[in-house]
């Protein structure tokens, strides 16, 4: 079995219960493969989201990550998502 | 607060801790720390966008006429973006491999229990 180095990500039981709450039919459930993949999928999520605010704040020379800049990049995470 | 309400808040917490984990390590590797507002910001967003994915992974699974959420269609949820399609389609694989492993593993178990068993009878 090839070890994963420890990466930082969301937990498979967090993401579980967390679609379970959203789900609008009580009989959905979720198999423990999807859950895996969805903890992916939502950590990547993040991640674009944390580099391309991270890339806006440097092209406008700031030395912070501040609100406007993920404001700014949001519209296209959402469309690319 | 309602039982519902508290495991929201729960959840949202468990949401805000992994988001603030991601941005602190992006912080370092680019040597740039992102405000609290940002951190809190995205992680509302992430939870949100967890209700998305719920909400299509539903009506996938539904399409499907299953009532369980298969990796399928979590694949399908992930196709907007070749790169991100490509990602999770290899990650599935890495699961099912995992998966097989497992079983070849327990079935040589057991094949060698067995073969004990009836060398000692």
């Amino acid at each position: 079995m090839a070890e994963r180095e420890a990466e930082i990500g969301f937990k498979k039981e967090t993401v579980s219960k967390l679609l379970s709450s959203f789900f609008k039919e009580e009989k959905t459930k979720l198999s423990g493969d999807a859950a895996l993949l969805v903890a992916e999928m939502l950590r990547v999520f993040v991640q674009e989201a944390a580099v391309r605010s991270q890339k806006q704040a440097e092209s406008e020379d700031c030395d912070q990550v501040d609100i406007e800049h993920f404001e700014k990049i949001l519209p296209q995470l959402l469309l690319d998502f | 607060m309602s039982d519902r309400d508290e495991s929201q808040q729960r959840l949202k917490a468990a949401v805000h801790f992994t988001v603030g984990r991601l941005c602190q390590k992006t912080g370092e590797d680019n040597r740039r720390d992102f405000s609290r507002q940002v951190i809190a910001s995205m992680a509302e967003t992430a939870f949100r966008q967890c209700d998305i994915f719920a909400k299509d992974l539903e009506a996938f699974a539904r399409h499907a006429k299953r009532s369980t959420v298969s990796t399928e269609d979590v694949k399908l949820l992930a196709r907007r973006s070749t790169a991100l399609s490509i990602y999770i389609q290899n990650r599935s694989e890495e699961l099912n491999q995992e998966h097989r492993d497992l079983k070849k593993k327990n079935t040589g178990k057991r094949k060698a229990r067995d073969t004990e068993e009836e060398s000692r009878e």
